[in-house]
């Protein structure tokens, strides 16, 4: 048939085919422009109101946004006035800025929490210093989020006490404001809504519903304190009720609930059904709640429709709605809407009658494949051989690994002293309040949580890793170890599985085609399967504070209880247990930075021993069958690893929520984009990696791009032992010296993960699950080793399944071949053709001996 | 500027050499200093760009000490003679933070104008950096790794306080120009005196391992409220309670509480013992010493 690839390719073909769409298209570019001039002035508006109020350093900046708006009168005062949701593209700029800020004053503020112990006096010193960074900062137009914070001070009403007199454009500046303020404050109030969420999660996980509901009652019994909470809080600890079938206490809350002001959504009378499903109420009792269901403008079906379930509440719903309607039978599942963009009208045309490309697989052999993926996810971590392992031992090496094996064994015994000393004081102290860490420290079983903590000794670089970074690392690694339980324990993994083994029949070789695009075909098998409106998790992401908080409290036992005796290495020295990781801040500027090291001892004995095996999270390689097809931003690429669809700066929460308030229409055109990437099959390019681990191994060699190794950095100079007694010049030297090798060390270690990883999918076909940021660039998610990666990497991989070259295909893979070389830059396209033509004997002979041309 | 206090300074009748950092103004300065018959020298360049780190020529009005003093006609000193230079100047206001770095540190090493003797720094700084330098230790905010630094370093002398109405600060959009300041008081310019100690350099305190003292300081006082014993103990001392205790420094001792002199008194102590010579520390010193310049 005809390649998919041409008839999917609407600007390819369609273009010459309809000239009437040509002249379609130019409104449409002129659409683009006028969107992009609004664009520039909205994004550099709020920049020079925030800085007018001070010093107005960026003048220039000012003059240009002047200039901009003189240059297209037209369109500027069309749109000048905000309209609804046509401001949401324009933001990014503003917002990245401003992200920016907020990363700082939040890493300022990690920092200030690293080490002191006192709750309550950190509480303090959080409030006061954010106040005081962020006026620093100049954030004027942020104003402080507090604790009783109303929901109703959201709206723009707080805009004029921070607005000042100003003579000119005060008329634009009304109009302005009330554009950044209210995103700013909903991510402040929203970080603290999501706390008090995951921490009543947490409980639920443990099942542990007493503790759930004590926390939120200490919220609710405050006038100030429960405007931040939401139905969803009620909801989490009446589903933890619900679990047992404690009818009375979901009663209980809900009347709580309604005294507060509040309404149960559709997910609380789910969860009151389901536990009257549970428990067999009355048909009096489920008929009562389905007439306050009503009441309150919900439908039955709407349950079914809407709600997401996990384990068997489905079941227990339904069994609860046919005690009173025995009849009643699932609704079926809402039709599924398509994107109606002009853009992708041909696309997503329902005339549609090409299969979408098969793999060149049997539906078992990817069912196999989609085995082995899960085993490797739940494992969570990867342990690979590294390419180095080809080298031969030294007896220096195995007489450090031995030294490092005992160490490990002790360090691990004293993490998890460690832990559990901290968890048994945590226990005693009142652990109903926000801050409390103690549930999230018993998620996992402290096996685990003492794995990932040594995982961070084994791979720290030696010249240190800023703390923020470790911290968030060992945040988000608990994180991701918590949902993978998660998702196992809700019988969400089971779902997935189910869908998955029909869902490769789309892909497989083997079977029927369809016409449906991975995403339909996966929706419309959800469906068919009754899991409900999809396979999302209930939203249970923990907020960015915490990760840290958490991170840093491992990271603080960790620093206290890893130590080494002093005289490891030179017995001479008196014994003396001295900590492995210390703590040190850096100055840049004005502002610190703070950075855990390993001990020196740590460095050489890691040196020395030069261990031949790599560690990493399952998700860095890549996967061993086909993606999970992007559903919803919420859900796709791994089967267990929670992925996003948008890539963003970490405590950033508004892109999440507006793509939560997007139509899910709307973003169908993405994800079948990043599903149509993923489903690309590679393979490893055999003889190419062999020769590049040769290189690798060998001694390396910058020019074909292939790192040295460590020992191949430039020495000092012989000079004084003291540093203090060199010369300025001397410290120059040194100090290039030392950032050479630091360099050099890094980039060793990105070409080593990278050929270890393409080593070990040697003989294997693999996918990339792809995401995208906030700019619509798609990147493969594992981060290593990928086909964006530099030459060196790209030269390793080849398609799984090879096509046929187009007429001009290989005249265009010479010209590129010849672009490599560099050597005809000035060249047009035709004479580097004729000079590839030229030169193919050395070319071929090249290929042929790549490492002895004649 | 309009050059008030080069006018101020001749009319007492020192002599005096400007530093004018723009070319416009130097043919006049230079008429000028024809007619005043050897008390008026005036030199192409800009003392807040002295000594920049990159090696080798540099362009004005960047300024090196070493051709600064030799077309001044001043030689250098030893540590302990008289002031031999008084240098008078007003801090950019952007610029104060660094500059203020930048000097203790050569101030501690003797390196740049310090190489010539102890030069006497006359210096119009905003309110707010002069309570910073003069903080007294248990002021959490204000106290800090460059109050302990300048104190231990130079005798700190108020000579003058300006309040900033007295100055045409307006900025083009008719701000005041003044960087604001929530923590601390900033009401006025103040004209301090910083004069390097004679007896900085007597004890344990050398040129060659002050870096050490100046790194120890800024380590103790990243995070004021930290404890002084956290802080031995995580560089690797064998038994940091009995040494606090010889020190008699309570030890519970957040690091704001101590003094100055309590921090060169430790710097004796841990110079004496081994912890700087063998565990990271000089590594880091070097690496500090790096990001400051």
């Amino acid at each position: 048939g005809i390649p998919w690839s041409i008839l999917r390719n609407y600007s390819a073909s369609t273009k010459e085919k309809a000239i009437g769409n040509v002249a379609y298209e130019r409104t449409e570019l002129l659409e683009v422009l006028k969107a992009r001039v609004k664009q520039l002035q909205t994004s550099n508006v709020p920049e020079v109101t925030v800085n007018k109020a001070e010093l107005a350093p960026l003048e220039e900046e000012k003059c240009r946004v002047r200039g901009q708006r003189t240059a297209a009168p037209g369109p500027a005062e069309e749109q000048s006035a905000p309209k609804g949701k046509d401001e949401r593209p324009a933001r990014p700029r503003s917002w990245v800025e401003k992200l920016r800020k907020e990363m700082y004053v939040k890493q300022l503020k990690a920092e200030q929490e690293v080490s002191t112990q006192l709750a309550e006096k950190q509480t303090k010193a959080k409030t006061k210093s954010k106040t005081k960074t962020k006026s620093n900062e100049s954030l004027k137009a942020v104003a402080t989020p507090t604790w009783n914070q109303s929901p109703a001070g959201l709206s723009p009403a707080c805009a004029p006490k921070l607005s000042k007199p100003r003579t000119t454009e005060v008329e634009d500046a009304k109009k302005r404001r009330p554009r950044r303020m209210p995103v700013d404050k909903e991510s402040q109030y929203k970080m603290i809504e999501q706390t008090i969420l995951s921490n009543l999660e947490c409980f639920q996980f443990l099942q542990q519903p007493e503790k759930a509901e004590k926390l939120l009652l200490t919220y609710h019994k405050s006038a100030a304190k429960r405007k931040i909470l939401t139905v969803a809080a009620y909801n989490i600890v009446m589903r933890s009720w619900a679990k047992k079938g404690c009818l009375t206490r979901i009663d209980r809350l809900l009347l709580k609930l309604r005294c507060i002001g509040l309404r149960p959504n559709l997910d609380s009378y789910a969860i009151e059904l389901e536990c009257m499903g549970r428990n067999g109420s009355s048909d009096r009792a489920i008929r009562s709640c389905v007439e306050r269901l009503k009441n309150d403008g919900f439908r039955v079906d709407e349950l079914f429709q809407k709600c997401l379930f996990e384990e068997d509440e489905k079941e227990m719903v339904l069994r609860a709605i046919r005690m009173i309607l025995p009849d009643y039978e699932l609704p079926p599942p809402p039709n599924t809407e398509t994107c109606k963009s002009s853009l992708l009208q041909n696309f997503y045309s329902k005339e549609r009658n090409v299969s979408y490309p098969k793999l060149d697989f049997t539906v078992r052999e990817l069912r196999e494949r989609f085995q082995k993926q899960l085993e490797l996810e739940m494992s969570n971590t990867i342990t690979i051989k590294s390419v180095e392992a080809m080298k031969p031992v030294t007896p220096q090496a195995t007489k450090a690994r031995e030294l490092l094996a005992g160490l490990r064994s002790q360090w691990h015994d004293s993490i998890l002293q460690a832990l559990q000393k901290s968890k048994h004081e945590m226990s005693k102290a009142s652990m109903s309040g926000p801050k409390a860490l103690y549930p999230y420290l018993c998620l996992l079983p402290d096996e685990e949580y003492v794995s990932i903590m040594m995982e961070v000794i084994n791979t720290l670089s030696p010249q240190g890793v800023s703390l923020v970074f470790l911290a968030r690392e060992l945040g988000s690694k608990i994180y991701n170890r918590y949902i993978t339980h998660r998702k196992m324990r809700s019988r969400h993994l089971e779902k997935v599985q189910k869908v998955y083994e029909d869902y490769i029949h789309l892909l497989a070789k083997d079977s029927q085609p369809g016409n449906y695009l991975p995403r339909e075909y996966w929706e419309k098998l959800v469906a068919e399967t009754g899991f409900g409106p999809s396979l999302s998790l209930k939203d249970c992401s923990w907020p960015y504070v915490l990760h840290m908080r958490l991170g840093m409290h491992l990271l603080e036992l960790l620093v206290q209880s890893v130590k080494v005796p002093r005289n490891i290495l030179n017995p001479r020295l008196e014994s003396k247990l001295i900590p492995v990781l210390y703590h040190i801040y850096t100055f840049r500027n004005s502002w610190q930075v703070g950075l855990v090291k390993p001990h020196p001892i740590l460095c050489q004995i890691m040196a020395d021993a030069s261990e031949t095996t790599l560690t990493f999270n399952s998700c860095v390689i890549p996967m061993l069958c086909p993606p999970v097809p992007w559903t919803s931003s919420h859900f796709g690429a791994y089967v267990l690893n929670d992925t996003r669809l948008m890539r963003y700066v970490d405590g950033a929460v508004q892109h999440q929520l507006l793509l939560d308030q997007c139509p899910q229409v709307n973003l169908h055109p993405v994800l079948d984009a990043l599903n149509q990437l993923g489903n690309c099959a590679w393979k490893i390019n055999q003889p190419v990696l062999d020769i590049i681990i040769s290189i690798f191994n060998d001694k390396g060699d910058e020019k074909l791009d292939i790192p040295p190794p460590i020992s191949e950095a430039p020495k000092p100079p012989p000079g004084p032992s003291n540093p203090s007694l060199l010369n300025k010049a001397q410290k120059h030297e040194l100090m290039l010296c030392k950032k050479k090798a630091a360099e050099m060390h890094s980039l060793r270690m990105d070409s080593l993960y990278k050929l270890s990883i393409a080593n070990h999918v040697r003989d294997k076909v693999f996918w990339f699950p792809h995401n995208m940021d906030f700019r619509g660039r798609t990147y493969p998610c594992p981060p290593y080793f990928n086909h964006l990666g530099n030459d060196v990497t790209r030269a390793i991989l080849l398609f799984a399944e090879g096509r046929p070259l187009g007429p001009k295909g290989l005249d265009w893979l010479k010209i590129h071949l010849i672009n490599l070389t560099g050597l005809k830059k000035k060249n047009s396209l035709q004479e580097r053709l004729e000079y590839a033509n030229e030169i193919m004997e050395d070319i071929l002979d090249s290929a042929d001996h790549p490492l002895t041309v004649r | 500027g309009p050059g008030v206090l080069t006018r101020t300074l001749l009319n007492s009748g020192v002599r005096v050499v400007a530093l004018e950092n723009d070319l416009g103004f130097l043919p006049d300065l230079q008429s000028l200093e024809k007619s005043l018959d050897g008390q008026f020298k005036v030199i192409y360049g800009d003392f807040f760009r002295l000594d920049p780190l990159v090696t080798g020529p540099v362009k004005p009005p960047t300024v090196c000490s070493e051709k600064l003093f030799e077309s001044m006609g001043v030689a250098a000193v030893p540590w302990r003679a008289d002031v031999p230079v008084k240098i008078f100047g007003i801090v950019p206001q952007k610029k104060e933070r660094n500059m203020l770095w930048r000097l203790i540190f050569a101030i501690y090493e003797c390196s740049s104008i310090f190489r010539y003797g102890r030069i006497e720094l006359n210096f119009f700084l905003s309110e707010k950096e002069y309570k910073v330098l003069t903080a007294k230790a248990g002021e959490k905010r204000t106290y800090q790794a460059l109050s302990v630094l300048w104190q231990i370093g130079c005798e700190i002398q108020l000579l003058h306080m300006e309040p900033w109405a007295s100055f045409l600060t307006n900025s083009k959009n008719g701000g005041l120009a003044i960087p604001k300041s929530t923590a601390l008081p900033n009401d006025h310019l103040c004209l301090v005196r910083l004069t390097p100690r004679k007896d900085l350099f007597t004890g344990t305190l050398k040129t060659t391992n002050s870096a050490t003292f100046v790194f120890m300081v800024k380590q103790c006082l990243a995070r004021p409220s930290s404890r002084i014993i956290d802080k031995l103990n995580s560089w690797s001392l064998y038994d940091g309670c009995k040494l606090l205790r010889e020190l008699e420094i309570p030890e519970d001792a957040e690091t704001v509480s101590l003094y100055p002199e309590d921090y060169r008194h430790l710097f004796d102590a841990l110079q004496n013992s081994s912890v700087f010579t063998e565990s990271w520390f000089h590594d880091e010193v070097l690496e500090n010493a790096r990001n400051i310049n």
